[in-house]
C-alpha cells in the first residue's frame, strides 16, 4: 500500500496582512509564524493510522511551497510519514489551485499511489480545490470532507463517511486508487516523536524543481486584492476595560437583551 | 502588452458585454449561464434562488441566457417549481441511481450536458455537495473554477468575482480568463431572487440510466448528535480558537448565564479539540442560527463559521486581533482579551445589580 498525503504550510491566522495598493499583492507583516495547515495534520494522522493497521504501507508527505515549507515535511515525517517530497517554489505569492494540482498530478501519476489524502481546505486561501482537482486530473474517484474512513485493501476499496449539512453523513464506497480530503476532527493528530524528528532532519526531503514539471495555462487571474467592506456598523468601544464593559452593559439593557 | 492580449482573449470568449453572438458554420451558439440546482427532500434548496440572482446579474452584464440543470431520482416537481417561479428553462435529468447524491454520476452527467451547451458560466452553491463535485467538473470542462464567490463587479468592460481569503481579512477580485468558468457561490452572499415570473420556463426532461463505476453511494446516515437547542436560543455566546485554553470555557458559560433563553456554542476548532460537543458547532457543517444577540468570543470570522450566524439580529465581537474579519460583520467591536474582559463585564454587571 502506498499513500500520498498533500500538506501545506500556512500563516498563523492572527497574521496581519497588508495590501500593496499599486500591485494589489498581499504581504504578511511583522514577524510571521508558519505552521502546518490544521486540516492537513488530520490527513497526516489518518495516513499514519492506516500505516499502523496495514504493515508494509509507505506514506509520502508532499508539499508545494518555498524553502520555509520544508518545516511541515519535517513535522509530517516526525509524526511517522516515511518520506517528504518538496515541490520547491521560488519566491512568495499566489499560485492557483489548478497549477498546484497539476504539479502534484505530474509528480504522482506514475508513482502508483493507492490512496491520496489531503486536508479539506487550506486556511489561507480557503479554496478547497486542490484535492478534488488533483483527483480529476488523475481520474481518481474522490470524496471531500471525510470524517470517517475504513480502508478495505483486500476488497480494493475504501468505505467513507462525508460530513454534510445538518449533522448528517453521506456514506459511500470508493474503488482504489482514490483521493479523500479529510475534515478536521476525524482523529486526534499526534505530536511528532523525537526519534522521528531526528530522522526527518537527517534524511531530508526529496526536492523537485518545478521547472521540470509541465505548466498549465491559468484560467483566472487575481485582478486585485483589498480589505473587506463592513456589513454592519461595527461600533468600536473605546476606553479601558471597565468603561467598555459598562458601555456594553448599557447597550444590552437598552436593547432589552438582559 | 499583457493587458491588450488579455482584453482580446476576453472579447473572444464573450466576457465583454456585447450583443454579438458567436456564429459557427451552421448554428448559432447561445451563450449561457447555467445554474446547478441542489435539492433536498423533494425541494430546491433556498440557495438556488440566490444563484438565480447572481445568474441574472451576469446574464445582464454579458448578454447571456440563463438555464437551470437539475439532477436526481425524482426531478419533475423540483424542475416544475423552478421553471414556474423563475421563468428560466430547466434541463432535468432523471436517474434512479441518484436517490442520494453521487459525485461520479454528477460529474459524468453534467459533463455530458454542459459540453454541448458550452456555457460561459456554471454556478453551483458552496455546500458540502457543490464543493465536492464542482472543481472536478471544471477540470472536465477545461474550465476555470472560483470558490467562495461573494460578489460580482465590473471594471473596464470586464466582469470579475470577489472571494475572501486569510480568514476573511482580505478580499481578492478574480478575472475569469477561460471560455468557461465554474463559480462556487458562498451561501447568503446574494439575496434570493423573488419567485415571480409571468412566463414559466420550459422543462426539458431527460432520462438517464447511467451508473457510477467507482463510487457507490450507500445512503445518508444521521450522526449521533442530539438537539443542542441552539436554534431556539434568543442569545448565543460562542467561543472560538481565541479562548486559548479549555478552562476559559467557564467564562463563556458564565457570560451566557446572564441572559434569559441563552445557549453556548463553538466554532469548529473548539469542537475538534473536544472542548465542546459537535452539536454545539455553528457554521457550514454545524448549525445555522439567527438569535437576537450573538456574542462572538475569540472567533476570527472565517466564512466556515460566519455563514452559520450572519443572520443574527445583533452581533458583538470580542477579539484581541484588531484585524479579525469578525469585526467587519459586527454591530459592536471590542478589541480585548476575553479572558480579562469577560470577568470585568461580569463584575460591572454585579456592581450594577447591587
Amino acid at each position: 500500500m502506498k499513500i500520498l498525503v498533500c500538506i501545506k504550510q500556512v500563516h498563523d491566522p492572527e497574521t496581519i496582512f497588508r495590501v500593496d495598493e499599486s500591485t494589489g499583492s498581499v504581504k504578511p507583516e511583522g514577524h510571521v509564524k508558519y505552521w502546518m495547515n490544521h486540516a492537513d495534520e488530520f490527513a497526516v494522522e489518518e495516513a499514519i493510522l492506516i500505516k499502523e493497521a496495514h504493515p508494509g504501507t509507505i506514506v509520502d508527505a508532499l508539499t508545494v511551497g518555498p524553502d520555509r515549507a520544508a518545516r511541515v515535511l519535517e513535522r509530517a515525517v516526525g509524526m511517522g510519514a516515511d518520506n517528504g517530497v518538496h515541490l520547491l517554489v521560488t519566491g512568495e505569492g499566489y499560485i492557483s489551485p489548478l497549477t498546484i494540482a497539476s504539479w502534484i498530478a505530474s509528480y504522482a501519476f506514475d508513482r502508483e499511489y493507492d490512496l491520496i489524502l489531503a486536508g479539506v481546505m487550506a486556511e489561507d486561501h480557503m479554496n478547497g480545490q486542490v484535492g478534488p482537482l488533483l483527483a480529476e486530473l488523475l481520474s481518481l474517484p474522490c470524496a471531500t470532507s471525510v470524517i470517517f474512513e475504513d480502508l478495505r485493501a483486500k476488497g480494493g476499496m475504501v468505505h467513507v463517511e462525508r460530513e454534510i449539512e445538518g449533522g448528517l453523513r453521506d456514506v459511500l464506497e470508493l474503488a482504489l486508487p482514490a483521493l479523500l480530503t479529510v475534515q478536521t476532527g476525524i482523529n486526534k493528530p499526534r505530536y511528532p516523536s523525537l526519534s522521528n524528528l531526528l530522522r526527518a532532519k537527517e534524511q531530508k526531503a526529496f526536492v523537485i524543481d518545478l521547472e521540470t514539471l509541465p505548466s498549465v495555462e491559468e484560467r483566472e487571474e487575481v485582478l486585485s486584492s483589498h480589505y473587506p467592506g463592513k456589513s454592519r456598523i461595527g461600533m468600536v468601544l473605546e476606553g479601558d476595560q471597565w468603561k467598555k464593559a459598562s458601555q456594553l452593559l448599557q447597550l444590552f439593557e437598552k436593547k432589552a437583551f438582559i | 502588452m499583457k493587458k491588450k492580449h488579455l482584453s482580446k482573449r476576453l472579447s473572444e470568449n464573450g466576457f465583454v458585454a456585447s450583443r454579438a453572438a458567436s456564429y459557427t458554420a451552421n448554428r448559432v451558439m447561445k451563450r449561457t449561464v447555467v445554474i446547478i440546482a441542489e435539492h433536498n427532500e423533494g425541494r430546491a434548496i433556498p440557495m438556488t434562488y440566490e444563484l438565480v440572482t447572481l445568474a441574472h446579474k451576469i446574464g445582464e452584464a454579458c448578454s447571456l441566457e440563463l438555464k437551470v440543470v437539475v439532477l436526481g431520482a425524482e426531478v419533475e416537481t423540483i424542475s416544475g417549481e423552478i421553471a414556474t417561479t423563475t421563468g428560466i428553462d430547466v434541463v432535468a435529468v432523471r436517474n434512479t441511481s441518484l436517490a442520494t447524491y453521487n459525485a461520479e454520476l454528477y460529474k459524468n452527467l453534467l459533463t455530458e450536458i454542459l459540453s454541448l451547451m458550452e456555457p460561459n458560466f456554471v454556478l453551483a452553491p458552496q455546500t458540502t455537495r457543490g464543493i465536492d463535485f464542482a472543481p472536478g467538473l471544471a477540470v472536465r470542462l477545461k474550465a476555470g473554477c472560483i470558490t467562495g464567490v461573494n460578489a460580482m463587479g465590473g471594471k473596464e468592460g470586464k466582469i470579475y468575482f470577489s472571494r475572501s481569503a486569510y480568514n476573511g481579512k482580505i478580499v481578492s477580485d478574480l478575472l475569469p480568463l477561460g471560455k468557461t468558468t465554474v463559480l462556487i457561490v458562498e451561501p447568503g452572499a446574494f439575496k434570493p431572487h423573488p419567485k415571480i415570473s409571468s412566463f414559466p420556463g420550459n422543462v426539458d426532461l431527460r432520462i438517464s440510466t447511467a451508473e457510477p463505476e467507482k463510487t457507490k453511494s450507500l445512503g445518508i446516515k444521521s450522526a449521533e448528535r442530539e438537539d443542542s437547542g441552539l436554534a431556539e436560543a434568543d442569545v448565543i455566546v460562542a467561543a472560538g480558537r481565541g479562548i486559548g485554553e479549555r478552562k476559559n470555557l467557564v467564562l463563556i458559560e458564565r457570560l451566557a448565564g446572564l441572559f434569559p433563553r441563552s445557549a453556548v456554542a463553538g466554532s469548529r476548532p473548539i469542537c475538534d479539540q473536544g472542548w465542546m460537543a459537535y452539536k454545539s458547532q455553528v457554521g457550514l457543517t454545524g448549525t445555522t442560527v439567527s438569535p437576537r444577540l450573538y456574542i462572538a468570543c475569540g472567533i476570527s470570522g472565517a466564512i466556515q463559521h460566519t455563514v452559520g450566524m450572519q443572520g443574527a439580529g445583533f452581533i458583538v465581537a470580542i477579539s484581541t486581533d484588531p484585524n479579525a474579519a469578525i469585526f467587519n460583520m459586527a454591530d459592536v467591536c471590542i478589541v480585548e482579551d476575553l479572558t480579562s474582559f469577560i470577568p470585568t463585564f461580569l463584575e460591572v454587571y454585579q456592581e450594577k445589580a447591587k
